[in-house]
């Protein structure tokens, strides 16, 4: 094996490791505060896609449509986290995970119908935004540049949310709600708006995910299931809620995927859990993660 | 906190203020059309069909078009006057994509509904599952979109006729297509679905490539499980194989992910590649669909634009108000090879009718077939072509179109008895 083809294949690995950081990082930050698996994250995502590709449609304001479409698909999102957080997961905290778990499901299938509803079943595509249609060389090699426009929004992603938990006041808040949300409540702060900021913010980062993979592939029914057991894995590896931990989650499964399909494709799902299997065995809580009190 | 509190109305409102927005761009095809469509004359010695068909998942839309097609076809027969001069009713029920529910569906079709004939599904793990039930029940269904050999060949009953290429010879067609065009390539690489169909199509693709080139080569094989959304690790290791042409059994969405992510890579410059590109694909994909590319194809109208088939898109898109796809076209011939067997038969018996289907010839949307009395498979043509532009569409679209009728390139009578001998079949 020749340098640029193992480094083509490592690239095509970081690739999907950032759109699986992007999906897994909501997924993460609402665990880790509000204490709540929401199975349903992958259908907010794919909630997303769908959304992003009408507004874009009914934009079709060329070049920049993509982009508005995207950020108004991240506010929208937000604004149905809010009303999910407010409606239904505000009741459950106080309840076992049995019932979240539930709970949660029946959103995956809501949402489902719902998209069966609007969209129908067809299959949708949105053709890729300029200035990312098309290759760039790496060592003679293209490498697709959409690709290089996930990398990037991951990274944004990272910083962003590096930024909002350590560096900010409002971060101080969430980590100290994470560890101890009776006396941060004690101490006068609103935890139920917390709550639901948090999820809200999960939810728009769903959103966002869901419209930036729609330029990669199509959007269809049955993307929310496809992706949610794979962020699963990553967020399991890098341990629950934890930021640092979700990242190399992610980069990992990405690489070990991208590697697996390369030298034994019919096993390259496989290798995934049986990496998630080991880090289980070896520290149960995750990479980065803390154990449960 | 007051300013948490501002921002959460301003954000409620915000997202309700865009949800028009949204929902206007959307239009409504709610999964309980299916039942709307429905044909329903009343008539009390109606011809009841059974349409047993998946809304779910990626068969949804497929599903969808086969009811319109199916209905099209009962509506026309009806205005005629009907079969035997019977009206003909038509009943649609849905398997969720699931084995245990479609099972469950087609036992209360047969009992409840009492249908003469069934036709679908669209998924090939459901049609085998169906296939045991309506088997028990002595039901003959007609299978037009699942197209698992398995049904007539390794699981063969004889309550079954196909009237869509099976995996075989769909896949040996391709292969063929694919040789011609390049005689000289020898190593190969395939990228298939991973589940009943996809495995079928590439088993077929292999046979038949050692067949034509005796030394040709299999370098790697990729089995993405459906739906995967991230093709760019397969489309970098094909890359690094460097085969000289690459067959591939995708189709719907899976193929449209794989276009757009193989393109830039220069994929289609640097490799010949085949695979199912036919309405769907091309309407997601739109200028994205690579010029030059082979694709194949089970009777989309542009694959075969005789003039009856033209009546049936102008027909479908007044009803529709788009074009129809291939799964349209298979499951009205199905309503039309029901109504022949049936006037042959003189009898809506089962046996009769499978008697009289057996060696019967239909002028059908795609053109003359007949079904062959052994395997009940029909010889219905398998298309291949080239992407091209095309000024008449606001789609892509075939050219050079080779239409190859199923007679040649379905498994010989000796080829299935083999694989009878096998699976313990006796006839």
């Amino acid at each position: 094996m020749s340098f640029d083809i193992l480094f083509n294949q490592f690239l095509s690995g970081i690739a999907r490791g950032a759109l699986l950081f992007l999906v897994a990082s909501g997924l993460s930050l609402t665990f880790g505060v509000l204490r709540v698996l929401n199975f349903a994250h992958g259908s907010l995502y794919m909630l997303g896609a769908f959304i992003s590709y009408s507004i874009w449609k009914w934009l079709l304001i060329p070049v920049v449509g993509f982009y508005v479409a995207t950020l108004l698909t991240a506010f929208i999102m937000g604004g149905i986290g809010l009303l999910i957080e407010y409606y239904i997961l505000r009741r459950l905290y106080a309840r076992g995970w049995p019932e979240q778990l539930l709970a949660t499901y029946a959103l995956i299938l809501i949402i489902t119908d719902i998209v069966k509803w609007f969209w129908g079943g067809e299959f949708l595509s949105i053709p890729r935004p300029k200035p990312f249609t098309g290759a760039v060389f790496l060592f003679g090699f293209p490498f697709p540049s959409y690709n290089f426009f996930i990398i990037l929004l991951g990274l944004a992603l990272v910083v962003f949310l590096w930024w909002l938990v350590f560096k900010t006041h409002l971060g101080d808040i969430i980590r100290a709600a994470a560890h101890d949300r009776d006396m941060v409540s004690a101490l006068g702060i609103p935890i139920p708006w917390l709550f639901t900021w948090i999820f809200a913010l999960g939810a728009m980062i769903a959103g966002l995910s869901g419209a930036v993979t729609a330029p990669y592939g199509a959007i269809a029914l049955g993307m929310d299931i496809e992706i949610i057991i794979e962020c699963f894995a990553v967020v399991v590896i890098g341990g629950m809620g934890s930021l640092p931990g979700t990242l190399l989650g992610a980069l990992i499964v990405g690489q070990v995927y991208s590697f697996g399909i390369m030298y034994k494709p019919e096993l390259a799902l496989a290798f995934i859990f049986m990496v998630m299997a080991i880090v289980l065995i070896i520290r149960p809580w995750g990479i980065f993660g803390r154990p449960e009190r | 906190m007051k300013r948490l509190a501002f921002l959460t109305v301003f954000f409620c409102v915000l997202s309700l203020l865009l949800a028009p927005l949204v929902l206007a761009q959307t239009k409504p095809t709610p999964a309980k059309e299916a039942a709307k469509v429905a044909v329903k004359t009343g008539a009390k010695d109606a011809i009841r069909l059974g349409g047993i068909w998946d809304f779910a998942g990626p068969c949804y839309m497929l599903s969808e078009s086969a009811v319109q097609g199916m209905r099209i076809a009962v509506e026309e027969i009806n205005a005629k006057g009907g079969v035997l001069g019977r009206k003909m009713d038509l009943i649609v029920r849905d398997t969720e994509m699931k084995v245990d529910v479609g099972a469950r569906e087609t036992k209360d079709l047969i009992l409840r509904e009492k249908v003469n004939f069934l036709i679908g599904p669209c998924s090939s793990g459901v049609a085998l599952a169906v296939q045991v039930v309506h088997s028990e029940s002595k039901i003959l269904r007609v299978t037009c979109m699942a197209n698992t050999e398995a049904q007539v060949v390794d699981k063969f009953t004889p309550y079954v006729t196909q009237v869509v290429p099976n995996t075989y010879m769909e896949a040996v067609a391709a292969t063929r297509y694919l040789h011609k065009k390049y005689p000289n390539a020898k190593k190969f690489c395939t990228i298939a679905p991973d589940y009943e169909f996809g495995r079928r199509e590439e088993a077929a693709f292999e046979e038949e490539i050692k067949r034509l080139v005796p030394d040709a080569e299999i370098l790697y094989q990729a089995w993405p499980k459906p739906g995967e959304k991230d093709l760019t690790s397969f489309i970098t290791a094909i890359m690094a194989k460097k085969p000289d042409a690459v067959h591939s059994s995708f189709f719907g969405g899976d193929l449209v992910a794989f276009t757009k992510q193989a393109a830039p890579y220069g994929f289609f410059e640097k490799i010949p590649f085949i695979a199912l590109y036919d309405l769907p694909v091309f309407i997601a994909l739109g200028a994205d669909a690579p010029d030059g590319v082979m694709a194949f194809g089970r009777g989309c109208f542009f694959m075969d634009p005789n003039p009856k088939m033209m009546e049936f898109v102008a027909k479908y898109r007044k009803a529709r108000g788009a074009y129809p796809d291939s799964w349209a076209v298979q499951a009205y011939d199905s309503v039309y090879l029901i109504k022949a067997a049936v006037e042959k038969a003189k009898s809506t018996d089962t046996d009769k009718v499978i008697k009289a289907m057996e060696g019967i010839s239909l002028d059908s949307l795609r053109g003359k077939f007949f079904i062959r009395p052994l395997d009940h498979m029909g010889s219905v043509p398998c298309y291949q072509g080239i992407i091209a532009k095309d000024p008449n569409y606001p789609f892509k679209v075939w050219k050079d179109i080779v239409r190859v009728p199923g007679e040649e390139v379905w498994r010989s009578e000796a080829g299935v008895r083999e694989v009878w001998k096998k699976t313990g079949v006796t006839r």
